[in-house]
C-alpha cells in the first residue's frame, strides 16, 4: 500500500522548463522559487505547504522534470508483470533499487511524492506541438496509479490545445488551462476546484483551503487598506522642524528644510510601499523597483500629478463642496492659496500641471520658542491635490502588487494608468476624503468615524482597481 | 474598563513603547505567541503586557523609562518632602499664640478647608476636560510653574530634552495625580504641626470678622461643616457656647479669672480644627488622589493601546498564520553564459547518417527536402524508440552526422546520453545539431530556444559537435 497522510498532496510534474516552477509560484504566492531558461532549473522536490496556525491542508509539490523516461519506463516493463494494482509498488521499487543511481537522480525527485500519496498535476506548454515523447511520461505516471490531471499552459504565441487535449485525454480526467503568469486570483482558486475533484477524500480539505485562501485575500486587502490609510495620515500631518540660529530662517535654510520636508514624505511612500509588498509576499520585487513607473515619475513631479491628481475641476469642486474652502482661509493668504485661488477666478492657469507648484505651498513658520530657541517648520502640504496623487500612487501601487502573480519576474509593468484616477474615485468619495485632508493639513486629530469613513472609501477604491 | 485586571505602569507603558521601536514580532511569531494563551485572547492589554515581558530582553540599551522615571520620582520626592516642610511651617505659622493675640480659626479654616476645595475643583475641571481647556486649568495650579523653572536645573535639562514619551492628555493626568499627591503631603504637614502645638502648648483660638456674623449663625455653618462628623465625633463640634465666648471681642484684654478659664474652654476647639483637616484637606483629598490614580491608569491603557504597531500585533494575535513556504531551502543553479563556441551556420549538401530526435521518420525526409538535403542513412530517434535501439544506431553511425531536433523543446538527458555516444564513437567525425522550429512557422526558431541548446552544447566541452544556428 502507498502510505498516505492525512491531507491532500499534489506534485506538479513534466517536461523541463514547461512552468512547473512557475504555476508552483503562482499558488504558493512565493516569488522566490528559481524559475528560468535553462532546462533543469528545478533539481530537487520543494513541497508548498498551506499552513493555518501550524496545521497543513494541502501540500503542492515542485518538482525537476523528466529526463530519462525511456530507461525508466523500460526498467518498469522488464519487471515481473504484475497486475494493474500492484504497478504503483514497482514504482516504489524502482525508487528504492536506484536510489543512489547519478542517471535516476530527477525522476526519483519527481516520483518520490507521487508513490507517498501526491496527486499528478502534469504540466505541458500547450503553445507548441504534441509530440510522442510525451506518451512515455504519461505511462510512467500512470504506473504510479495516482489521480491525476493535466495543465494546459501557454508560454508562446500559438495554440495547440485542441491536439494536446485529444492526447492528454486517453491519459487525464481533468485537463485545465492555467497561465501562471497571468493567472488571477479566481484562476487560482478555479484551478483548486478541480484539483478538489480529483480523489473523493480530497474534496473537502481542498474546499477549506479555498475558503482560507480567500479569507486570506480578504485580509490581505484590507490590511492594505490600513497601510495605506495610517501612511496617509503620518504623511499628510507630517511637520519637518528644524532648529535655527538667526531671528528669520535664510534661503538656504528654507531650502534645506523643504527638502528635508520632501525627503521624509519619500521616505514614508517608500516604506509604506515595502509594507504593502510583504503583505502581498512579493519580497523579491525590490530588484525590480528601480523600474517601477512610480519611482521614475517622483512623488512631487508633474507627471505624478497629471496621472493621479485631481483635474482643476474636480479639485474646486472636491474643496467647495467638503468645506475645504473654510480650512483655508489661512492659506489663501499664503503663498499657497494663490495658486487655489487662481483656478478657482477660472482656468486662468492652464493644465494640471500647474497646480502643482509644491515649491510655495508648503506652511512655512518660524517659532520663536521658550528660551531663545528658534524652529522653522515645514509642513503639512497644503497643496490640495497632493493627498489625491499620494492616495492615486498607493492605491495604483496597492492594486499591482495585488494582481502580481508570483510567477512574474519581470519588472513591474504598469499599463494603462492615465485612467486611473477619474476610474475609482467619483466625486462622492472624493468629499468624503477631503473632509480627513483637510483635518490633516491643520494638524486636527480627524474623528474616529471620519476615519473609518476616509477607510471604506479607500478599500472601495481599491476593490475598484482590483475588478 | 480593564484597569482592575492589568498591572499597567508608567514604566511598563514607556518600555512597551521602546520595545515596539525595536520589534514588532512577525505574525507567525505573534500569533503562535497568542495560540498558547488563548484563554488571555479577549484581554488585549494583558496578552500585549505578557508579549511585551517576553520580548522584554531584546531591549538592550538603556531604557527610556529609567531616567525619565528617576526624574519624575526625584521631582516627587523633593517637592513631596518640600510641601510636607511647608505644610508643617504653615501651620505653626497659623497657629503662633504669643498667649495674647488669640489663634483666628477663621484663618485656619481658610487654608485647611477652602483653599483645598478650590483647588479640588480645579483639579476635578482639569479631569474632566481635555486639550487646551485642560491645559489652561492647569497652568493656574503654582505647581505648572515651579516645575517649569524646576526644569531649567541641570538634571532635568536631559529628560525635557527628550522627546516626550507620553502623550498631552497622560501628562496631564500625571500631573493632577502628582498634585493630590502633594496637597496631601501638605495637608499632613499642617495636621502634625496641629497636634505638636496642642500637645506642647495652650493654645487660645478666636474668631472675628468684620462681617456682621452672630455667634448663631457662626455656630450653624460651623456645624454644617462639620456634619460629615457629627455622629461620630459630636465633641469636634464647637458648641454655641464656645462660639460666643470665643468671639475675639469679648475675650478681653487683659488676664482675668474668667478669661482664664474661659482659655481653658477655648483649647476645645482643636478637635473641630483637626477634624475639618482630617475630613477636607486629607480624606477628600485622598479620594482624588485616588480618582486621579485611576485617571492616569486608564489614560495609560488607552494610550498603550494607541501606540504604533500595538494596533498590527492585535491583528496578528487574533487572525490565523497562513503559510504557504516551503521548509526546504532551495539551491540555486548557476545559469552558464552563452557564448559563440561550437555555433556553425556551415551544413553539407549530405550527411553519411540524419537522426531526427523525437521525430518521426515523415517529418524527417520533409525536413531534408526542405532545406535540401540528403543522408545516405535517416533514422528516427527518442520518441517512442527504445534506449537500446538508439544506441545501436549511434554506435553504427560514421563520419559526417546531422542530428534534428525540436528547437522549442529542451534537451533532456535522455538526448544527451545518445550524443555522448555519438561523441565516443570514433567513426563519427562531426555531429552537427539542428534546432528545428515547427512546421507551422516553416522550421523558424525562436533565439531564445536555440540559445538553450547552445549553452547545453557548450556545457559538453566537445570539438566535435556543433549547434547549427542560422535564426538571423
Ligand atoms: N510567457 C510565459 N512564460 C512562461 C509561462 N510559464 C512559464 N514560463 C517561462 O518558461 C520558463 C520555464 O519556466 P519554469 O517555471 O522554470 O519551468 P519548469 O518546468 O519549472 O522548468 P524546470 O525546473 O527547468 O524543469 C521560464 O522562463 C518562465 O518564465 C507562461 O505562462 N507564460
Ligand atoms: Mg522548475
Amino acid at each position: 500500500m502507498m502510505q498516505s497522510s492525512s491531507y491532500p498532496k499534489f506534485a506538479v510534474v513534466g517536461h523541463p522548463n514547461k512552468g512547473k516552477s512557475s504555476i508552483v509560484s503562482s499558488m504558493a504566492y512565493d516569488d522566490s522559487i528559481q524559475i528560468g531558461d535553462t532546462p533543469g532549473t528545478t533539481q530537487v522536490n520543494r513541497g508548498f505547504p498551506l499552513k493555518v496556525d501550524g496545521e497543513i491542508i494541502y501540500e503542492l509539490f515542485d518538482t525537476p522534470g523528466f529526463q530519462r523516461a525511456r530507461r525508466i519506463l523500460s526498467w518498469l516493463k522488464e519487471q515481473e508483470p504484475v497486475s494493474a494494482d500492484k504497478r504503483g509498488d514497482l514504482v516504489k521499487k524502482f525508487i528504492v533499487e536506484n536510489r543512489e543511481h547519478p542517471k535516476f537522480k530527477d525522476e526519483i525527485e519527481l516520483l518520490e511524492p507521487i508513490v507517498n500519496g501526491a496527486g499528478i498535476i502534469y504540466v505541458v506548454d500547450a503553445s507548441k506541438p504534441y509530440g510522442v515523447e510525451y506518451e512515455t511520461e504519461m505511462e510512467i505516471l500512470r504506473w504510479t496509479g495516482q489521480p491525476s490531471m493535466a495543465i494546459l499552459n501557454l508560454i508562446g504565441d500559438e495554440d495547440y490545445r485542441d491536439q494536446w487535449k485529444r492526447a492528454l485525454g486517453h491519459y487525464f480526467r481533468l485537463v485545465r488551462t492555467f497561465n501562471p503568469i497571468e493567472a488571477t486570483f479566481r484562476d487560482h482558486m478555479e484551478l483548486l476546484e478541480s484539483m478538489a475533484q480529483l480523489k473523493e477524500e480530497w474534496t473537502k480539505p481542498i474546499q477549506k483551503a479555498i475558503g482560507i485562501l480567500e479569507t486570506l485575500h480578504q485580509q490581505k486587502i484590507e490590511h492594505s487598506v490600513d497601510t495605506i490609510v495610517s501612511s496617509m495620515q503620518k504623511s499628510l500631518s507630517y511637520i519637518y522642524v528644524a532648529k535655527i540660529k538667526g531671528d528669520s530662517a535664510t534661503k538656504l535654510e528654507e531650502k534645506t528644510a523643504k527638502l528635508e520636508y520632501q525627503k521624509q514624505i519619500v521616505k514614508y511612500e517608500r516604506e509604506h510601499k515595502q509594507e504593502i509588498e510583504k503583505i502581498w509576499n512579493h519580497r523579491s520585487i525590490d530588484k525590480a523597483e528601480d523600474a517601477l513607473l512610480l519611482d521614475d515619475i517622483g512623488l512631487f513631479s508633474k507627471e505624478s500629478a497629471s496621472i493621479f491628481g485631481l483635474s482643476q475641476k474636480e479639485l474646486i469642486i472636491t474643496g467647495a463642496s467638503a468645506g475645504a474652502l473654510g480650512g483655508l482661509g489661512i492659506d489663501l493668504a499664503f503663498g499657497g492659496g494663490t495658486l487655489f485661488l487662481a483656478s478657482l477666478i477660472g482656468g486662468a492657469v492652464g493644465g494640471v500641471g500647474a497646480m502643482v507648484g509644491f515649491d510655495n505651498i508648503y506652511d512655512v513658520k518660524v517659532l520663536g520658542q521658550s528660551f531663545g530657541k528658534r524652529e522653522l517648520t515645514v509642513g503639512p502640504m497644503k497643496n490640495l491635490n497632493f493627498p489625491y496623487i499620494l492616495l492615486g500612487r498607493a492605491l495604483y501601487h496597492a492594486s499591482v502588487m495585488a494582481k502580481r502573480s508570483h510567477a512574474q519576474r519581470d519588472f513591474v509593468n504598469l499599463g494603462d494608468e492615465n485612467s486611473y484616477t477619474g476610474q475609482v474615485i467619483d466625486s462622492d468619495m472624493r468629499k468624503k476624503l477631503e473632509r480627513v485632508h483637510v483635518k490633516l493639513r491643520a494638524r486636527n486629530v480627524p474623528k474616529d468615524e471620519s476615519i473609518k469613513e476616509y477607510r471604506d472609501t479607500v478599500l472601495k477604491g481599491l476593490l475598484g482597481l482590483l475588478g | 474598563m480593564q484597569t482592575k485586571n492589568s498591572n499597567l505602569s508608567i514604566k511598563t507603558y514607556l518600555d512597551f513603547s521602546q520595545l515596539l521601536e525595536l520589534y514588532r514580532g512577525d505574525h507567525e511569531q505573534n500569533r503562535s505567541f497568542a495560540l498558547k494563551r488563548e484563554k488571555l485572547l479577549q484581554n488585549p492589554l494583558k496578552l500585549l503586557l505578557d508579549w511585551s515581558n517576553l520580548n522584554q530582553f531584546r531591549l538592550t540599551e538603556e531604557l527610556n523609562s529609567k531616567s525619565y522615571l528617576s526624574y519624575l520620582s526625584r521631582l516627587s520626592s523633593i517637592f513631596g518632602l518640600l510641601f510636607f516642610i511647608i505644610g508643617f511651617f504653615v501651620g505653626l505659622g497659623l497657629l503662633s499664640y504669643s498667649g495674647e493675640a488669640p489663634v483666628n480659626i477663621i484663618y485656619y479654616l481658610l487654608i485647611v478647608m477652602v483653599v483645598p476645595l478650590l483647588s479640588m475643583t480645579l483639579s476635578l475641571l482639569s479631569m474632566l476636560t481635555h486639550g487646551g481647556v485642560a491645559d489652561f486649568f492647569n497652568h493656574l495650579f503654582p505647581l505648572h510653574w515651579i516645575e517649569k523653572l524646576f526644569s531649567t536645573l541641570p538634571f532635568a535639562k536631559r529628560v525635557d530634552s527628550l522627546d516626550s514619551p507620553l502623550s498631552a492628555e497622560l501628562s496631564k493626568w500625571i500631573f493632577i495625580e502628582r498634585i493630590q499627591l502633594l496637597s496631601l503631603l501638605f495637608s499632613f504637614g499642617l495636621l502634625i504641626s496641629l497636634l505638636l502645638m496642642v500637645v506642647v502648648k495652650d493654645i487660645a483660638f478666636g474668631w472675628s470678622t468684620t462681617l456682621q456674623l452672630s455667634p448663631e449663625v457662626f455656630q450653624s455653618i460651623l456645624a454644617s461643616i462639620g456634619i460629615l462628623w457629627e455622629g461620630v465625633l459630636p465633641s469636634a463640634i464647637p458648641s454655641l457656647e464656645l462660639v460666643e465666648i470665643s468671639q475675639h471681642f469679648r475675650l478681653g484684654r487683659r488676664v482675668d479669672p474668667q478669661m482664664i478659664q474661659n482659655a481653658d474652654k477655648l483649647g476645645a476647639w482643636w478637635k473641630f480644627l483637626a477634624m475639618t483637616t482630617i475630613v477636607y484637606a486629607i480624606c477628600f483629598r485622598f479620594i482624588l488622589w485616588l480618582i486621579s490614580k485611576y485617571g492616569v491608569k486608564r489614560q495609560l491603557e488607552r494610550d498603550f493601546l494607541a501606540l504604533e504597531g500595538v494596533q498590527g500585533i492585535l491583528r496578528e494575535f487574533n487572525t490565523s498564520f497562513i503559510s504557504t513556504k516551503a521548509p526546504k531551502q532551495e539551491i540555486h543553479l548557476e545559469i552558464v553564459e552563452d557564448s559563440i563556441e561550437q555555433v556553425s551556420d556551415n551544413m553539407y549538401k549530405s550527411y553519411n547518417t540524419i537522426f531526427g530526435w523525437n521525430f518521426l521518420k515523415d517529418e524527417i525526409v520533409l525536413a531534408n527536402d526542405a532545406k535540401e538535403i540528403r543522408g545516405l542513412a535517416i533514422f528516427a530517434v527518442g520518441g517512442s524508440s527504445s534506449f537500446s535501439e538508439d544506441e545501436s544506431k549511434a554506435e553504427n553511425a560514421k563520419e559526417s552526422v546531422l542530428l534534428f531536433v525540436k528547437s522549442w523543446e529542451p534537451p533532456t538527458m535522455d538526448f544527451i546520453d545518445f550524443l555522448e555516444i555519438l561523441i565516443e564513437n570514433r567513426e563519427v567525425h562531426e555531429v552537427q545539431l539542428y534546432p528545428l522550429g515547427t512546421v507551422g512557422r516553416y522550421y523558424d526558431s525562436d533565439a531564445k530556444d536555440i540559445a538553450i541548446w547552445r549553452r547545453k552544447i557548450q556545457g559538453l566541452k566537445s570539438k566535435k559537435v556543433w549547434v547549427i544556428d542560422d535564426a538571423e
